[in-house]
């Protein structure tokens, strides 16, 4: 609608704003915000579990909601419907673009699980808190990323 | 209006904020967790080391000071040993979030900025998890030996 955010927001504004927005959580609440457990407290929430935190799931619709406003209300241009894998695409056909997606979703959702948090638990919030587990987790998701990155390349000839 | 009420607009609030941010980034976009993973760029690293180089320093000197807050008690950082399954999970994640380009938060908004393959990612996320909870409903473990990360409470204390 308005185009006044740039295509890519630079890494030193996100970066600290992201920074910030940890410590507000821990000053009003003494929580990390982290995905993956919006993700357990919401399905907890659809299954009538006792005991789920239900800020979370607020906190799970926010996340949708503020992609919404800055695709649609600060960007121009931008929100029209597309799969999001196009250079994937260019390496695989649909067929196996969509399992891979799937399947790579399944095990990052139970290695999450696993680990007692993502990206944003461990790798922002458990670092920021110095937490050694964190540090591990954080160490060990990237190190394999980026390995299963470059095996993902070499297989495929250096196309992906 | 409630305490928890008031939390939940926090919760809202928080997200709406955390989710804009990823979005501003591009995080959502398989080419640039793709593009960071093969090392082509260093934004993400940029982003994620300034993330905590901000928030580190602050979360030490406001836990020193005692800072008591408004939803969770007396502010208290979590320092967990690095056990096995830190290890295990945080590898199968590395290995999903490689092969799918993705994590929990970007693939909501894969969604609402209209890339739909996010309608596949979404759903697989909650099996993964939905598998590692049955597996661990059944040995009984419990929440407190998970880690630091955000799973570590269900609820605020206090609350």
């Amino acid at each position: 609608m308005f185009d006044v955010l740039p295509d890519r927001v630079p890494w030193y504004v996100v970066g600290p704003g992201l920074g910030l927005l940890i410590v507000g959580l821990f000053v009003l609440a003494n929580q990390p915000l982290g995905a993956s457990g919006a993700y357990v407290q919401t399905a907890g929430l659809v299954r009538r579990r006792e005991n789920v935190a239900v800020w979370r799931v607020w906190y799970f619709v926010g996340m949708f909601a503020g992609g919404l406003v800055v695709t649609h209300v600060l960007r121009s241009g931008a929100g029209e419907l597309r799969s999001g894998y196009d250079s994937l695409r260019a390496v695989f056909p649909l067929w196996a673009v969509v399992p891979m997606v799937f399947g790579g979703a399944t095990l990052l959702g139970y290695g999450a699980g696993m680990a007692g948090g993502c990206t944003s638990g461990h790798g922002l919030c458990g670092t920021s808190q110095r937490s050694p587990a964190s540090v591990t987790v954080t160490a060990t998701f990237m190190a394999v990323a980026i390995a299963t990155t470059f095996v993902l390349r070499v297989a495929t000839g250096g196309d992906l | 209006m409630s305490s928890n009420a008031r939390l939940n607009m926090v919760g809202l609030l928080f997200g709406a904020v955390f989710g804009g941010l990823l979005t501003g980034a591009n995080l959502h976009e398989y080419d640039t967790i793709h593009s960071m993973l093969r090392l082509d760029e260093p934004d993400v690293f940029l982003l994620m080391a300034s993330a905590i180089g901000v928030s580190a320093p602050l979360l030490w000197l406001l836990e020193r000071r005692g800072v008591v807050t408004p939803f969770g008690g007396r502010m208290s950082l979590s320092r967990s040993k690095p056990q096995r399954h830190h290890v295990v999970g945080g590898a199968l994640f590395g290995l999903g979030w490689a092969i799918a380009g993705t994590c929990p938060a970007p693939a909501l908004i894969m969604v609402s900025s209209g890339a739909m393959l996010g309608l596949v990612a979404i759903p697989g996320i909650f099996l993964g998890l939905h598998l590692r909870e049955r597996q661990t409903l059944a040995t009984l473990a419990t929440a407190a030996h998970v880690g630091d990360g955000e799973h570590r409470d269900t609820a605020p204390s206090g609350s």
